[in-house]
């Protein structure tokens, strides 16, 4: 598949701060990205050069196969952008919001109310955008990105702060758009969330990329699987007991554990994302 | 340039613009108080005394009946001159004892005319011109006096004009300037609630969002100062000569308007701004409608070449011939101000 995402060698810094670091890397179509990183890793700023927001100091953002600093207008038409804040007009409603977009993306027959529907704001379209709540603005804020069905998608933490049931509401979305064909760049601190929803992850760390696989190579590559047992001890207390997995002592340890400990509950456990994140940056992602 | 997306973010600012309570109210209640204060102003001209000393009184100026100057008789020279130092009187003439012999003779009398120091060189023209017609009237002659002295005085040029319709220009001037706040606000929200960065991801280029702001910022300055002259009179004399400089009036503003918003975060910091650049551009409007309160460096103001075409096309009738050379400098005024508010704006929506 082609690549419809290339970045080669970004670079941006802001004086003395170096805060995009020579990066490189491409999303191919259809594909999800989870682009993790903490704040000041480095991730808006490369994202801003992709969308063009920023042109890069040093190499080229390539999107759609089109070297974005010359072909800014063409490639902005075909692509969507949800950015972390809200940036709604919010003293106009959300249809008026959206008509707006539409207008901008030279939309002819478009359906707001459709699109409202899609994303659970029917029944308050006409109502102005200062009074939603913040999920309801976020929900706004992905259907603005997706008004022109965008062949790419730059998605910055579409669900940050949300209630379980927007968040989820707002994943659904990302699934629908990537079976439709786009292809999604999600930045987002939520690991659990690029875990669920990314083909691959991109670790950012003071403007680098620290790591970059499927979610299921970096965990076997960094992370370790174990069996997690609760036993009862003397006095009644509860202790827990942990077997490394996928070991050659493994089988003996477990027969073991259960033939001379009162096991009360067991689990299998498999390393997250963060701790992944950790093991190679030495910092967590909320850092 | 795509005109579609330009009609699409004025008609969104000029919505946004009376959805904001603040700035609808202060735009309304400007027309309104500045037709006001224009209704309730004197709707006539102020009589002129003139001082006037002399022994034998020419029946011209004794039959003189113009409806602005009044002749009002004193007693001697000397007692002449203390009542224009003294600012009894604008203006004071002397006519000698012997002047209808020298009419008779053909000579030419000698004819003093005292005024104060403040008095324009327009406003001393303005005299003795009068002085002349009254000489030609009595004489069938051109120049048919020598005019010896000539003491400087008030303001009485604008006299011959009512305080209301000098006012006219630097209301309409004021309501051109006060736009500042609501465009220099519609950008600077746009900026700091990041709704900028929402168009500029668009096929919106920066061009067409500085020609959208410009086109909206021209709009909101020029309709309601123009419908301020429309509505008070102010029209009709050379409209299209006053439209002309109320327009490139209104880009000087837009250009200010970006600069204002490229130093500012927050309203506050508008009025802030605005203040600053109203208190210096309304000072040669004072000027000119008031004739001897400031002098030459007012010319360094760009409103100066604002309120100076409006002002001689609105009271004297001058015509595109007359003040060409305003509108051009304005025009330079317009492109600089343009030119800096674009470069300025540009760092900040980066």
């Amino acid at each position: 598949m082609a690549d419809m995402i290339v970045a080669e060698n970004l670079a941006y810094w802001y004086g003395e701060l170096v805060a995009v670091d020579h990066v490189s890397f491409n999303v191919a179509e259809g594909e999800i990205l989870g682009f993790l990183g903490p704040n000041g890793a480095g991730k808006t700023t490369a994202v801003k050069m992709l969308t063009g927001l920023m042109r890069p100091k040093a190499g080229k953002a390539v999107v759609l196969g089109l070297d974005m600093a010359k072909n800014t207008e063409k490639v902005q038409g075909e692509m969507g952008v949800c950015f972390e804040s809200a940036n709604l007009y919010e003293q106009m409603s959300a249809l008026e919001n959206l008509k707006l977009f539409a207008r901008l993306f030279g939309i002819d027959g478009f359906d707001p109310y459709a699109l409202l529907k899609r994303v659970g704001l029917d029944g308050r379209e006409k109502d102005r955008v200062e009074t939603y709540s913040k999920g309801m603005k976020q929900r706004l804020m992905v259907a603005r990105s997706i008004i022109n069905r965008p062949k790419v998608l730059f998605l910055d933490e579409p669900t940050a702060g949300l209630d379980p049931s927007s968040s989820e509401s707002i994943l659904e979305i990302i699934r629908e758009e990537r079976e439709r064909g786009a292809t999604v760049l999600l930045t987002t601190h939520d690991m659990e969330e690029a875990d669920k929803l990314s083909d691959r992850v991109a670790f950012m760390n003071k403007g680098k990329i620290a790591a970059l696989d499927t979610p299921h190579n970096l965990k076997q590559q960094y992370g370790k699987r174990a069996l997690k047992a609760r036993v009862a001890v003397a006095g009644g207390k509860l202790e827990d007991r942990e077997v490394v997995m996928d070991t050659p002592e493994t089988a003996k340890a477990i027969q073991e554990l259960f033939a001379r400990e009162k096991v009360v509950t067991v689990h299998s456990e498999e390393a997250t994302l963060e701790d992944i994140f950790i093991k190679i940056t030495g910092r967590g992602l909320t850092g | 340039m795509k005109w579609s997306i330009i009609g699409a973010i004025v008609s969104k600012d000029l919505s946004l613009y009376f959805r904001n309570k603040f700035i609808a109210v202060i735009t309304v209640l400007g027309i309104a108080a500045f037709l006001v204060i224009y209704l309730v102003m004197p709707g006539t001209a102020s009589v002129t005394d003139v001082g006037l000393y002399a022994p034998v009184v020419p029946p011209a100026f004794a039959e003189e009946d113009n409806e602005h100057i009044v002749f009002v008789m004193v007693d001697s020279e000397a007692a002449l001159r203390e009542a224009v130092a003294g600012s009894d009187y604008s203006v004071g003439v002397a006519l000698p004892a012997d002047i209808m012999e020298k009419f008779a003779r053909g000579e030419k009398p000698d004819v003093k005319i005292y005024s104060s120091p403040e008095t324009t060189e327009e406003a001393r023209e303005l005299f003795r011109n009068f002085v002349k017609g009254l000489a030609f009237e009595q004489t069938g002659q051109l120049a048919s006096f020598n005019e010896t002295e000539i003491v400087l005085g008030t303001d009485l040029l604008g006299q011959d004009i009512p305080l209301r319709e000098r006012m006219r220009p630097l209301f309409a001037v004021m309501l051109l300037m006060i736009e500042m706040f609501g465009l220099a606000n519609l950008i600077t929200v746009e900026v700091e609630r990041r709704t900028v960065q929402g168009l500029l991801v668009t096929p919106m280029r920066v061009r067409e969002l500085f020609a959208a702001k410009g086109i909206s910022g021209i709009i909101l300055s020029f309709v309601p100062a123009a419908l301020f002259m429309a509505v008070v009179g102010g029209l009709n004399s050379q409209p299209l000569v006053i439209l002309a400089a109320m327009l490139l009036g209104a880009i000087m503003v837009t250009g200010i308007s970006f600069l204002v918003a490229s130093l500012s975060n927050d309203f506050m910091s508008i009025i802030g701004w605005v203040f600053v650049v109203l208190i210096i551009m309304v000072i040669p409007a004072v000027g000119i409608m008031m004739p001897g309160t400031i002098t030459g460096w007012a010319k360094a103001i760009p409103s100066y070449y604002l309120v100076l075409p409006v002002h001689q096309a609105a009271h004297y009738g001058s015509g595109w011939g007359d003040v060409w050379q305003y509108l051009l400098a304005l025009a330079g005024f317009d492109l600089a101000f343009i030119g800096l508010g674009i470069m300025a704006l540009r760092r900040k929506f980066q």
